[in-house]
């Protein structure tokens, strides 16, 4: 069974209906990151299970148990703030040994616990601080620290990242990885990040507009995403989108004709009417190879590779290529295509084909 | 820039001067004048001459066994009075705060008391503590404790000064304690709730301490006002039975306004204003302690 289980669970703010009937299962140990564009209720979902939001119907259950009325305290959550949240006129050590202490834990094992947590964040030399005296990310460990020392049964993160610098934030991404891991404790995550939700998630549940689009490992996510917003959300820059007709074992679109992976061409048939979907990273050498042939309107030299953006008929599409792939704005060009990562979804439904 | 705007320029005289001499005229001038007729000694009725008497008029408020007693009450009316406007204040403050039932019908209801001029709500009050036509002694008889003279026993006329006082300033307390409260982040509860911490530990150890500031201003606000009562004072008891009720400002309201004793009058505001500036110093370093604990 799994160790936290939403079940129909649904949320509405007066008359507006923010999550429609939503079923999800965390494995225990799991490390599951909602992502999803802002406005699609991730912190609504994140806030529910912590009790900070009464479902409107449905239940939580966490390690067997229904919690969906227990109150907030009880649920055995821990959670870390986008804002921190941490309480202003308590030092460090106090922002974080404040909850044993109130649970009467005993002063040696609140000092031993505080110390280890603060090791552990590299916060010991700012323990006596106030944390208005600290940098974001150094509150931001703090709201860690905090959550950490209570041992729960289930982490939950909101945007923890988002108020701090890129630098930062891809240094802390790794760090509460590392963190979850040598814990084992099952963690939540909630970020409108992709990258932050790839790298650091077991697996991704990608939401829009209250609804599960997909929940998989980030793998699975990138190279067989379940429809076309899943697609078009994970990888960057976003996959280009061409409508398109299969005819004869080939793709035709604006014209050109790009001949299919056998596999695909049986399993596809001949349509008249598809979305045809490649990665801008995929228009490259392989093996089942066709060519795609656009004038470059822009061309974005970014060191490592080169994007150029065009439009092939009525439609914009990216290329990323070698740096040293001949191209320049306003000249006609063909870029190499790797029909074996193309995408195919339903043009009515936007189901993967 | 500096430089070109600096000393030899002669319009700022213009501009500094006028002020200068509003403040000097408006504020100053009367402070000085009833400082220097507090050394005199001057009477209107029956007139006499300015005389200067030195320290005299202070000498002897000092060792007038009134003073002392006017002192007595103001000090037990005020902080018994701002205790409980605090204490109350705050806790409707937080009831509001969290929506208790029928906090909306008090949200409309409860600075009324607030707008009233002091002298009807004494009016008021002395209708309802009435020995023989007063509401409460009529349920107090009801009840088999027979008539309990309210404002001419000394206690109970300083509780019901007392009880007027808290009636009518709560409502200060409760508004300004609201609206610290609505000003606090929601995610540092939220955060505590999350943690299992009790509502009050929340309250203990979170609420108080970072409206610690707040509730010393307002404290500090009502320790001064409350100083200055005489209204409510004039009205309910005018200081009686005896001199039991009367309060610093009252006492000199009496010597100035009865006896015509200008100068011995002048000597008490000053000596009242040295008072109110001992408590209200003595209290901000004391909450100056408290807060270093917390800040
Ligand atoms: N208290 C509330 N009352 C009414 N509507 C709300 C309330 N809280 C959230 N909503 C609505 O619910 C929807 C989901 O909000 P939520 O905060 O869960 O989004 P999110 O996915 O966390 O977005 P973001 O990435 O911007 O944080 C939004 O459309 C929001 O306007
Ligand atoms: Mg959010």
């Amino acid at each position: 069974m799994a160790h936290v289980e939403l079940s129909q669970l649904t949320k509405a703010f007066g008359a507006v209906t923010v999550i429609p009937p939503l079923d999800l299962d965390i494995e225990a140990g799991e490390f599951l990151v909602l992502v999803g564009p802002s406005g699609c209720g991730k912190t609504t979902t994140l806030r529910m299970l912590a009790g900070l939001e009464t479902a409107s119907s449905g239940t939580i259950s966490i390690a067997g148990q229904d919690v969906t009325d227990t109150r907030p305290g009880e649920r055995d959550c821990a959670m870390v703030f986008q804002n921190y949240a941490l309480y202003p006129h308590m030092s460090v050590r106090d922002n974080i040994g404040y909850a044993m202490r109130v649970h009467g834990a005993a002063p040696a094992e609140i000092e031993a616990r505080v110390g280890e947590a603060a090791e552990l964040l590299g916060l010991t030399p700012y323990l006596d601080r106030k944390p208005k005296n600290l940098s974001g990310g150094q509150r931001q460990r703090v709201a860690i620290g905090r959550a950490l020392v209570r041992q729960p049964q289930v982490f939950l993160f909101d945007e923890p990242l988002s108020n701090l610098d890129a630098k930062l934030r891809v240094e802390m991404r790794t760090e509460i990885k590392l963190l979850q891991r040598r814990l084992g404790t099952t963690t939540v995550y909630v970020t409108h990040d992709q990258v932050e939700a790839m790298t650091m998630a077991d697996r991704v549940v990608v939401m829009h507009a209250g609804r599960i689009e997909q929940a998989a490992d980030p793998i699975t996510l990138y190279e067989r995403p379940a429809n076309r917003f899943v697609a078009n959300f994970i990888g960057s820059p976003a996959m280009n989108f061409l409508s398109a007709r299969i005819e004869g074992g080939a793709v035709h679109v604006g014209g050109q004709r790009l001949p299919l992976d056998p596999a695909d061409a049986a399993r596809l048939g001949d349509r008249t009417s598809v979305a045809f979907g490649i990665r801008p990273e995929h228009m490259r050498q392989a093996e089942a190879e066709a060519a795609l042939s656009f004038t470059p309107e822009v061309v974005e030299p970014l060191g490592a590779h080169t994007l150029l953006l065009g439009h092939v008929g009525e439609e914009k599409v990216v290329a990323q290529v070698d740096p040293r792939f001949p191209a320049a704005p306003g000249e006609p060009c063909t870029v190499p295509v790797d029909m074996t990562q193309a995408h195919f979804f339903d043009p009515e439904t936007d189901i993967r084909l | 820039m500096h430089q070109t705007a600096g000393r030899g320029d002669a319009i700022k005289h213009v501009f500094m001067w006028p002020a200068f001499l509003i403040v000097l005229v408006v504020t100053l001038f009367p402070l000085i004048y009833a400082l220097v007729v507090s050394f005199q000694a001057i009477r209107i009725v029956p007139p006499l001459p300015p005389r200067f008497v030195g320290v005299e008029n202070y000498a002897d408020i000092l060792s007038s066994a009134r003073f002392w007693g006017s002192m007595w009450t103001t000090s037990v009316i005020v902080f018994v009075s701002v205790a409980l406007q605090f204490v109350i204040g705050f806790a409707l403050a937080l009831a509001l705060h969290h929506n208790v039932p029928g906090a909306n019908l008090y949200r409309v209801t409860f600075l009324l008391p607030m707008f009233l001029a002091p002298v009807c709500v004494a009016l008021i009050a002395r209708m309802i503590f009435h020995p023989y036509l007063g509401p409460v002694n009529d349920a107090m008889s009801g009840m088999g404790f027979g008539n309990i003279p309210f404002l001419t026993e000394p206690n109970l006329a300083v509780a019901v000064l007392i009880t007027v006082e808290v009636w009518q300033w709560t409502p200060f307390v409760t508004l300004l304690m609201l609206a610290g409260l609505q000003s606090l982040p929601d995610e540092v509860f939220e955060a505590a709730k999350v943690d299992n911490i009790p509502a009050w530990r929340r309250f203990r150890d979170i609420t108080f301490p970072m409206l610690l500031p707040l509730s010393v201003a307002v404290i500090f606000i009502r320790l001064i006002e409350g100083f200055k009562v005489i209204d409510t004072v004039f009205v309910l008891t005018g200081g009686g039975p005896g001199t039991a009720t009367e309060t610093l400002t009252l006492f000199a309201y009496n010597e100035g306004f009865k006896k015509f004793n200008l100068g011995y009058t002048s000597a008490l505001s000053f000596t009242f204003l040295i008072i109110v500036i001992i408590v209200g110093t003595a209290y901000l370093a004391a909450a100056q302690r408290v807060m270093r604990r917390y800040a």
